[in-house]
């Protein structure tokens, strides 16, 4: 017999799969983003596929979001998360602009 | 007389290529032993002990590693200072003695096993802690190795053409070699202890050697398609600064359960999640060479592919996405404090162990082995054969394989022996004795199976690639 205050109540049993699949969908959706975006920029894809990245950046967003409503985390933990989401958007184009300007002077 | 020398030092990265291979074997072997020990307990009882047999599987993994790491900057080197490698007889020896101190250990390993609880097993027979297990005469030599191998690189490194891949290569190797000081003593506080202990394995994991995984993907793409260097340089640049920027304080996440400070959980968690950046970046990094260098070709009227190392480039881009993968998405499952409470140390834990180490370190390091079999045999355009084919696809398909049986072994952890059961000594029997417990280590053994299976054709490739008249010279 298991003495129930060991059990940690925190997480509801039915929530670990949704949080496994949300925190691996985030990162999947995360990496179409960036992939999809310098495809675009390296004209590997044609410009009409950019605002596909754009709703991978939301489905990122919207599954952290999901992860982290049924974890319960702290408020330090959300903030992080949101911090975490804005760094994402933003990465690929820093990243991008910096690229080229590197090729700019490279090539020009 | 300088081409000779030249030769010396890729001479020597073949030595280490080789034992490095030799070493994953080992690996590999010892690993289906411990597998075949989870679905029949009795196999090699009291003859190689599951703690033997995991103890040499993992201490093989990170000691063949270390091997390609020194060969594969001992192959650079020359390339990128242009200049002879500064201490190559000194590099030999070393190499021998290297050699000669893993052989021993691994004997000891596997005939002694085991010795009393005082100084003369930590000095001589093992130091019990978990992937760092070499007695301490073996620490010590070691230590006399890698600083040999750091003095080689700094000597070469300043006297030659200091590119940005060298420059960080000897920031990185100096950090890589000082960090395993940090496993060389014990306290009396076991949450001490392992807060410096971690520092070894995942600060080279997190930190060292991603930047060196950085470094090695730079080399690669200048060789293998032509990419411009200050571009890719560029790049080598922000993942370091990114790496170190999240990779240091993202090891947080090994501080939540061990009697550290609560603090931890949070800057554990917020650095964690930023960890997967730079691995994205990684990503975006080959994807971005290889479009611009192939699209420049093509503008320019020259369609070919731009890569002159197909199989090296196979597994380059497989180390992309496999890093993305088993550090990024495998890592993320259970980094936040607020989950790792029920993921930590389950079969989760062995997956995340799995598909990282290959995704992130074995790909390119095969990778590398490739490029040095090219040059080895002066190849001008090394092809993909059967054999290479077959190889990386049931490597990449066994470990792929194996990740998601323990995974899902480890769902069955967490939800009957943590979540319901409280992590007490009965739910972790409990867990252990389901079916989707016990499916998930029979898959995971065949998985085991293919995956060496797929390494005795990579060693068939590696081995006639010399002679194979389907390469351009």
């Amino acid at each position: 017999m298991i003495d129930p205050s060991v059990i940690r109540p925190e997480i509801a049993l039915d929530d670990f799969l949704p949080i496994f699949l949300s925190s691996a969908l985030a990162m999947l959706f995360g990496g179409f983003y960036v992939g999809i975006y310098t495809a675009v920029k390296v004209k590997m894809l044609k410009s009409w596929a950019m605002p596909i990245a754009y709703l991978f950046w939301f489905l990122t967003a919207y599954s952290l979001y999901i992860m982290g409503s049924l974890m319960h985390v702290g408020e330090f933990t959300a903030k992080a998360l949101i911090v975490s989401m804005i760094g994402y958007l933003l990465l690929p184009h820093a990243v991008y602009h910096m690229q080229h300007q590197v090729h700019e002077e490279n090539e020009h | 007389m300088a081409s000779n020398t030249l030769n010396e030092s890729k001479q020597l990265a073949t030595w280490y290529f080789t034992f490095a291979f030799i070493l994953f074997g080992a690996q590999l072997l010892f690993g289906l032993v411990a597998a075949t020990q989870f679905v029949m307990p009795g196999f090699l009882f009291e003859i190689l002990d599951f703690s033997v047999a995991r103890t040499l599987h993992i201490n093989a993994l990170v000691v063949w590693m270390v091997f390609a790491m020194f060969g594969s900057v001992y192959w650079l080197l020359p390339d990128e200072t242009g200049i002879n490698t500064i201490g190559i007889k000194m590099g030999k020896l070393l190499y021998w003695v290297f050699v000669a101190a893993i052989a021993v250990v691994v004997l000891v390993y596997i005939f002694v096993q085991v010795g009393p609880a005082d100084q003369t097993t930590i000095w001589f027979i093992m130091e019990g802690r978990e992937y760092i297990e070499a007695p301490r005469w073996a620490d010590i030599g070691i230590v006399v190795v890698a600083l040999g191998f750091v003095a080689n690189l700094f000597l070469t490194g300043m006297k030659g053409k200091q590119t940005g891949i060298v420059t960080v290569l000897m920031a990185d190797m100096i950090a890589f070699a000082g960090l395993y000081l940090a496993g060389m003593f014990f306290t009396d506080n076991i949450s001490v202890d392992q807060y410096w202990w971690w520092w070894v394995i995942h600060l080279w994991v997190e930190a060292t050697w991603e930047v060196f995984v950085g470094a090695i993907a730079a080399y690669g793409l200048i060789t293998m398609i032509g990419a411009h260097r200050k571009v890719v340089e560029m790049w080598l640049w922000i993942e370091v600064a990114m790496l170190f920027g999240s990779g240091i304080l993202g090891m947080g996440h090994h501080y939540f359960w061990i009697g550290t400070p609560e603090y931890w959980w949070e800057i554990g968690a917020l650095f964690s999640a930023l960890e997967p950046i730079p691995l994205v970046a990684m990503f975006v990094h080959v994807l971005y060479d290889w479009g611009k260098t192939q699209g420049a070709e093509e503008e320019a009227g020259n369609p070919a592919s731009v890569i002159n190392n197909k199989p090296a480039f196979t597994w380059f881009v497989l180390n992309a996405f496999g890093n993305f993968l088993g550090a990024g998405i495998w890592g993320f499952f259970h980094t936040l404090p607020q989950v790792n409470l029920y993921t930590h140390g389950t079969q989760f834990t062995s997956a995340h162990g799995h598909l990282a180490f290959f995704g992130a370190y074995a790909t390119i390091l095969i990778g590398m082995m490739y490029i040095a079999v090219q040059g080895k045999n002066n190849i001008k355009v090394l092809k993909n054969t059967k054999s290479s084919i077959w190889a990386v696809s049931m490597i990449a398909g066994g470990v792929m394989g194996m990740t998601v049986a323990l995974t899902i072994a480890g769902y069955v952890q967490v939800l009957v022996s943590r979540a319901q059961m409280g992590a007490t000594w009965a739910g972790y029997f409990d867990g252990q004795e389901g079916m989707w417990f016990a499916q998930g280590m029979d898959w995971r053994l065949i998985m085991g199976l293919v995956t060496f299976l797929g390494f005795a054709l990579l060693a068939k490739d590696l081995l006639t690639t010399g002679k194979n008249p389907v390469h351009e010279r």
